[in-house]
């Protein structure tokens, strides 16, 4: 898997709707992902200060995935839960939060050989529209060309998406989809969608 | 593959199967991706060539395979960056400053070794987080506190040898440090202080052990691999409370600043606060960002009086005995009220240990010895990162005064008008000196970055032409900063120097630490 970093320098980026137009990226193809093995999810993070992201949560719950709320802060869900949880296996997360959950989710994670393998900055623009910049395996981004038809309920599908990514490494992709949004009070300009998967051969620290 | 300076493919190749033959194969990191990952997420260098990227890792389980390690390194001169946990970040991250050289990540020697609620001491590995060691205490009931940085992912370890410092009444961090166990270049190990009296039962009660006090020589250097230290812990205090007192008028600094000393020094005072002006924190608006800008004293001090907002306040925290503690809050405002119109405000007040209630309702935990990462939470949508310029100056009202100017025209200068807020607050992390923690923020973006380098730069020589120095830096800027501290043509640089190749005379640990190069390095850095 490219880094984060090489994926920005070497993404290629489709910046426009329709990306069904995209060869490769037809909703066609989106089954992929449903074909691929899931990820399966041991926890999904939610941010309960922020609607959307409750509202996501909510969904991930009807889907059947379990959740877990933070307020910002992930140092109860590192020191109470996943340390312990990781030491013994690592198992993937998801989640729709701000990016410091994920800065700190994603170092810690390393060190036991897991990768975020999906990634989506959903930021909020001043005409009412959200633009989300994907990245990850080509079955997910296959996947998000459903974002393009989701309305303002947007999150939703990100719900949907995100239990159903599949547990293989991201390729060195990125597209970014355009979506009507309606701003919740209190919601960020910014948050991210995203899931940290053990990833075969990487380096880690600990043992089973 | 990224190559070490100086080192052909093929001797890189031959030690790394040596490495692998030594320490396990899956503990030697080569692939692009695994390496990626030690490099600084905080770089000021990001996306440019000179981004000092590792060629590999290796990550020993103890003393044995270091050894093996430095064999090898010493065989084929590869230069080794020992890291902790990595966790450094605005300081350089787990990346090396020389790139190519090979990341000695000692993550895995993670054994806490002995904690002492009676004596108040820890025994840890390098490996050891705050987490870690927070984890250890917690579980067994200990009653001692740690004193962690913020945020508190990082190593005690590594902290300490960084010289970082915390909030509690431990928070000078290399202060607390009693007892080192050392792996020279040359694969001795060493045990300094009482360490070094075979069975010594006193380890890490006395600091100095007979003769020179070589512990610090291992801080901020590239002298050796700390491979074990004992670190002083705080017994749990009975309480913890605190005070706030705010003065109206700007020159109230002087005599502010004056008791605050005599606080602290005379060890009434012992725990981190910061000395700000809610001026420069109070919401924006036309007219205080144009006095602000001005900086017009008796502007800001009308606007002061007109909004009821105190020209400059800082908070008293006091961890001891109940009664204690009740009679030094009483005993400061005593001091204080010589100032005309000071004001005080009670604080929070806590018996320990805290109730679940009371730790579930707390808004940060770190001044009470409990690790987080809640910082992370507010820093801003994208966080990419920061790096802070953190001069040491005198604990004076006229030094604060002064460094805010200066620093306040560098930035303006170098076209950044409103850049004079954040010289505020001014911190306590040490006894007896302040401070000033100015923070740039670092992006993906590397115009920003060259700009805030070349601000850094100027910073650095405009603060050492006053008398200032950094108490430590990003990598980026070891060797400026230590050009600073050039007292009688560089006769401590020359003195490290001389130690550095007598002690490690390959020059394969850590090259360019805290600007300590080499021989063989030296002529191409100078």
């Amino acid at each position: 898997m490219a880094s984060r970093r090489e994926f920005l320098q070497i993404g290629v980026a489709a910046l426009a709707l329709p990306i069904s137009a995209r060869a490769g990226l037809s909703p066609a193809n989106s089954a992929a992902a449903g074909e691929s093995a899931r990820a399966p999810l041991y926890k999904v993070i939610f941010d309960e200060r922020f609607a959307t992201s409750r509202a996501f949560a909510g969904e991930v719950k009807r889907l059947g995935a379990p959740i877990y709320g933070i307020k910002g802060d992930i140092t109860d869900l590192w020191f109470n839960d996943l340390d312990a949880r990781w030491k013994k296996e690592p198992i993937a997360i998801a989640g729709l939060t701000e990016h410091g959950a994920l800065f700190c989710l994603e170092r810690l994670a390393w060190d036991h050989g897991m990768r975020v393998v999906y990634r989506a900055d959903h930021t909020y623009r001043a005409d009412g529209y959200m633009e989300h910049e994907l990245s990850g395996s080509e079955a997910m981004l296959c996947e998000a060309v459903n974002l393009s038809s989701s309305g303002t309920d947007w999150s939703n599908r990100v719900a949907s998406l995100l239990t159903r990514c599949p547990a293989v490494r991201a390729q060195a992709s990125k597209l970014t989809v355009v979506t009507p949004a309606a701003k919740q009070p209190g919601d960020p300009n910014h948050l991210v969608s995203w899931v940290i998967a053990p990833v075969g051969a990487a380096r880690k620290f600990s043992r089973s | 593959m990224r190559l070490p300076p100086g080192v052909t493919s093929a001797d890189f190749s031959d030690a790394i199967k040596q490495f692998e033959a030594a320490i396990g194969k899956e503990w030697v990191f080569t692939s692009d991706e695994d390496v990626d990952l030690y490099r600084d997420s905080y770089s000021p260098l990001w996306h440019e060539e000179d981004e000092p990227i590792p060629s590999a890792a290796v990550a020993p389980d103890g003393i044995e395979q270091i050894q093996a390690i430095l064999k090898i390194a010493n065989a084929y001169k590869i230069p080794l960056w020992t890291i902790s946990t990595g966790r450094n970040l605005g300081y350089g991250g787990s990346a090396p400053l020389l790139g190519g050289s090979v990341v000695l990540d000692l993550k895995r020697m993670n054994r806490v070794l002995e904690v002492n609620d009676k004596n108040h001491y820890a025994l840890v590995e390098p490996g050891v987080s705050y987490f870690d060691l927070y984890r250890y205490i917690h579980e067994r009931g200990l009653k001692v506190w740690l004193d962690p940085p913020d945020p508190g992912w990082g190593s005690p370890v590594g902290n300490c040898l960084e010289r970082g410092g915390g909030y509690t009444p431990m928070r000078d961090h290399f202060d607390a440090v009693c007892g080192m166990e050392v792996v020279l270049a040359n694969g001795e190990v060493m045990r300094t202080g009482m360490g070094a009296l075979p069975g010594s039962k006193t380890w890490q009660q006395y600091k100095y052990g007979f003769g020179p006090y070589v512990t610090g020589m291992f801080s901020q250097s590239n002298f050796g691999i700390v491979t074990k230290m004992g670190i002083w812990l705080m017994p749990e205090p009975e309480a913890y409370l605190s005070g706030t007192v705010t003065v109206s008028k700007h020159d109230d600094l002087f005599p502010l600043v004056e008791i605050f000393a005599n606080l602290v020094n005379s060890g009434t005072l012992r725990a981190t606060t910061l000395l700000t002006s809610p001026l420069w924190f109070s919401p924006p608006n036309e007219e205080l960002d144009a006095l602000r800008y001005s900086g017009s004293v008796l502007g800001l001090e009308d606007y002061a009086k007109r909004k009821n907002i105190p020209y400059w306040s800082v908070p008293l925290p006091f961890y001891g005995p109940a009664k204690v503690i009740a009679a030094q809050w009483e005993y400061a405002k005593e001091k204080f009220s010589s100032i005309p119109g000071v004001k005080f405000e009670d604080g929070p007040s806590y018996r320990f240990p805290l109730s679940a209630d009371e730790l579930a309702k707390m808004t940060d935990t770190v001044p009470f010895g409990i690790p987080s990462l809640q910082i992370f939470s507010i820093m801003g949508p994208h966080g990419q990162g920061h790096l802070g310029f953190s001069p040491i100056i005198p604990m004076t009202g006229e030094a604060v005064l002064e460094s805010q100017k200066v620093f306040t025209q560098v930035y303006r200068d170098l076209g950044s008008p409103g850049g004079s807020a954040t010289t505020f607050p001014i911190f306590s992390f040490f006894a007896r000196a302040f401070v000033n923690i100015y923070l740039f923020p670092i992006e993906h973006d590397v115009e920003k970055n060259r700009k805030t380098r070349e601000i850094y730069r100027r910073l650095i020589k405009e603060s050492a032409a006053r008398g200032w120095g950094e108490y430590r830096t990003h990598t980026t800027f070891m060797g400026d900063i230590s050009d600073t501290y050039s007292f009688n043509n560089h006769a401590l640089r020359h003195f490290h120097e001389t130690i550095k190749d007598a002690v490690d005379p390959n020059g394969i640990l850590s090259p360019g630490k805290c600007g300590i190069w080499p021989k063989r390095m030296r002529k191409v850095t100078a």
